[in-house]
């Protein structure tokens, strides 16, 4: 299979705290991913190493198998659009899309701003002045109108209200499924993202939690209630993932690597945002309790 | 990206102009009049006449008084000329610093590093269009200064070496004009917003040009020793448009009797008890008045090689900030 971005023991540090750490995976061709991830996971950071903004402090990153920093050819194919969307925010959307022709090879103005004019997106209204939805929208416009090969967004719906989100997410599903992009998409929160990625990569505390394709992930977890599990073996289990317990029962989220038999298991099939959250509470969080100066 | 550039900066760039011809406006006029009045008294061919060994007693006065009169009439225009040497650090301030600082600020360094062309190239040609056009405004603003100022400089003692005035006219604008952009650059890539870049900018911009007025400038060049009597008839005109950087009177042993003095006796002259001049100070006979002094002739080599220095640091901080700017995400 064709990978887009590869990832190998990334590692990239502020100062002397590692904002990714030991970061490895694969983003298939084709495939509209999701970066998912509390707040302050490193997932900014990953994308601006994807779009060689960051240079590794450790490991590789490499995206159609060109290390992006410093690669000015590289950016032709990648299109980004940052955190919050940052635009002039003096220029007009028209102004914009000029700006975009001058500081590239490759450039749809054509297809930016038929986007645009079916936005409803006024062409001669400085981009300050819109709306945080037609922003982000002016943003993707610009985005596509490089005609990427990958396509990065972080936390593109972040600032967005529900209405504006779903139309954001239908417009960018709309555009690329003719062009086949590969998408990787950042958000703090899955349920932005459930309907539209076929990819999820979670990451947490710096490191990569969980990685695949998403029918792949909800096929290889199940549910288990039960006795109270005491840690044993349970027949086609690979992992429990979490585990909670009453005096009598136990409920575990496992991973599983074949039937599960055991008939003192009620066996249920979970959902994604099961799995995603069974693998963030598996993060570990650093206490403070020194210099908050209370007792642990 | 020259587009870019353009789009971005030309409500700045009409500003500037704006101010620069509302200053032109207000300047050229009493450039005017300070030039009329200062032909008006005859002091056009003063220079040259009073630079002659066998200048008249009489010339002399007459310019002397011409140049006094000047003096108190337009004096306190060395007022204005202290508020128009600010002018390079503000362009520093609102050319220089906000350059990166503001992009990053606002986040757009994120958008437009993204694009096709890298920031190496982005860096290079905004960081050229801009010192380019501060490079003809400070030109300009030499040029316009240095005839501005002329009448002036004339009229004061040390000439053209004056401290305020030095600085005004001249090439030397182009070097601190320079190096307070490069520094605004420089430092919006070290801290990244605007008011702490700007305050950088000034307190640095400030310090180095204060400590290359006042500690380096009048060692460009080893200072030259003038010594001269002092009995003689009437005050000397030794040195008109000289920087004398210090000056006393010593005994013949060389020993500073009366630092930052000078004394003239007519011949023979003698002091209030009868005795010889200058002998209640502690003079011996055949005590001269010594000074250290850069002559005028070496203007425009001071100007040389404290534009070079300026240029040399502001070359040196563009390169630092180009290199910065590949850490900056």
């Amino acid at each position: 299979m064709d990978m887009v971005l590869e990832a190998d023991r990334l590692g990239k540090r502020y100062g002397s705290t590692w904002a990714l750490r030991d970061c490895s995976l694969h983003l298939p061709a084709g495939r509209i991913a999701a970066l998912v991830g509390p707040n302050g996971a490193g997932k900014s950071t990953l994308l601006h190493l994807a779009v060689g903004l960051l240079k590794p402090d450790a490991g590789t990153v490499r995206v159609f198998g060109r290390s992006p920093y410093g690669d000015t050819e590289g950016l032709a194919d990648i299109g980004f659009v940052a955190q919050d969307t940052p635009l002039y925010r003096d220029f007009t959307a028209a102004e914009l899309v000029i700006a975009g022709g001058k500081l590239n090879k490759r450039w749809n103005a054509a297809l930016a701003r038929t986007r645009l004019a079916q936005l409803g997106i006024p062409p001669d209204k400085p981009v300050g002045k819109l709306s945080g939805g037609q922003r982000a929208q002016v943003a993707l416009a610009l985005a596509l109108a490089k005609q990427p090969r990958l396509l990065l967004l972080d936390e593109p719906v972040a600032s967005l209200d529900p209405l504006a989100r779903r139309e954001f997410l239908q417009s960018l599903m709309g555009s690329v499924a003719e062009s086949g992009t590969t998408v990787l998409l950042s958000s703090h929160l899955l349920a932005d993202l459930e309907r539209v990625c076929d990819y999820l990569i979670v990451l947490n505390a710096s490191q990569v939690q969980l990685t695949g394709a998403v029918d792949d992930l909800v096929a290889g977890h199940r549910q288990l209630v039960g006795p109270r599990h005491d840690g044993g073996a349970v027949g086609g289990v690979a992992a429990v993932i979490r585990a909670s317990h009453t005096d009598r029962q136990s409920t575990l989220l496992v991973r599983t690597d074949g039937p599960v038999t055991d008939p003192d298991w009620t066996v249920r099939e979970v959902s994604l945002e099961d799995v995603v959250l069974a693998y963030l509470a598996d993060g570990t969080t650093q206490t403070s309790h020194s210099e908050w100066g209370v007792a642990a | 990206m020259i587009w870019l550039t353009w789009r971005q900066h030309r409500k700045q760039a009409f500003y500037t102009l704006l101010g620069l011809a509302a200053l032109a406006a207000l300047l050229v006029p009493i450039g005017l009049a300070m030039r009329h009045t200062f032909s008006d008294l005859g002091l056009t061919d003063c220079a040259s006449q009073l630079a002659r060994a066998d200048v008249a007693q009489a010339t002399r006065e007459t310019c002397d008084a011409g140049y006094r009169r000047f003096g108190n009439q337009y004096g306190n225009l060395s007022l204005v000329a202290v508020l128009l040497i600010t002018l390079p650090v503000l362009v520093g301030l609102f050319w220089g610093a906000p350059l990166v600082a503001r992009e990053v600020e606002q986040g757009t360094h994120r958008f437009v590093w993204t694009q096709g062309v890298g920031r190496t190239r982005w860096a290079l040609v905004k960081f050229g269009l801009v010192i380019g056009s501060v490079l003809i405004l400070a030109t300009v603003y030499g040029l316009g200064m240095s005839w501005w100022v002329d009448p002036l400089t004339k009229a004061a003692h040390e000439g053209r070496f004056g401290m305020i005035v030095f600085d005004l006219q001249g090439i030397v604008p182009i070097g601190y004009t320079l190096f307070a952009v490069a520094l605004g650059v420089f430092a919006g890539t070290v801290w990244k917003r605007m008011l702490p870049a700007m305050g950088i900018t000034l307190a640095g911009f400030i310090g180095v040009r204060a400590a290359v007025e006042l500690l380096a400038r009048r060692h460009y060049q080893p200072a030259r020793t003038q010594t001269f009597p002092i009995e003689g008839e009437g005050p000397p005109e030794v040195s008109r448009g000289d920087w004398i950087l210090a000056q006393g009177v010593r005994n013949p042993d060389g020993t500073m009797i009366a630092e930052g003095g000078r004394i003239q006796c007519p011949p023979g002259g003698k002091g209030p008890d009868g005795r010889v001049c200058g002998a209640e100070l502690g003079l011996e006979p055949g005590a001269y008045n010594w000074q250290l002094y850069q002559p005028a002739d070496r203007f425009w080599l001071f100007q040389g090689i404290e534009t070079g220095i300026f240029v040399a640091l502001a070359v040196l901080l563009l390169y630092l900030a180009v290199r910065r700017i590949h850490r900056i995400a």
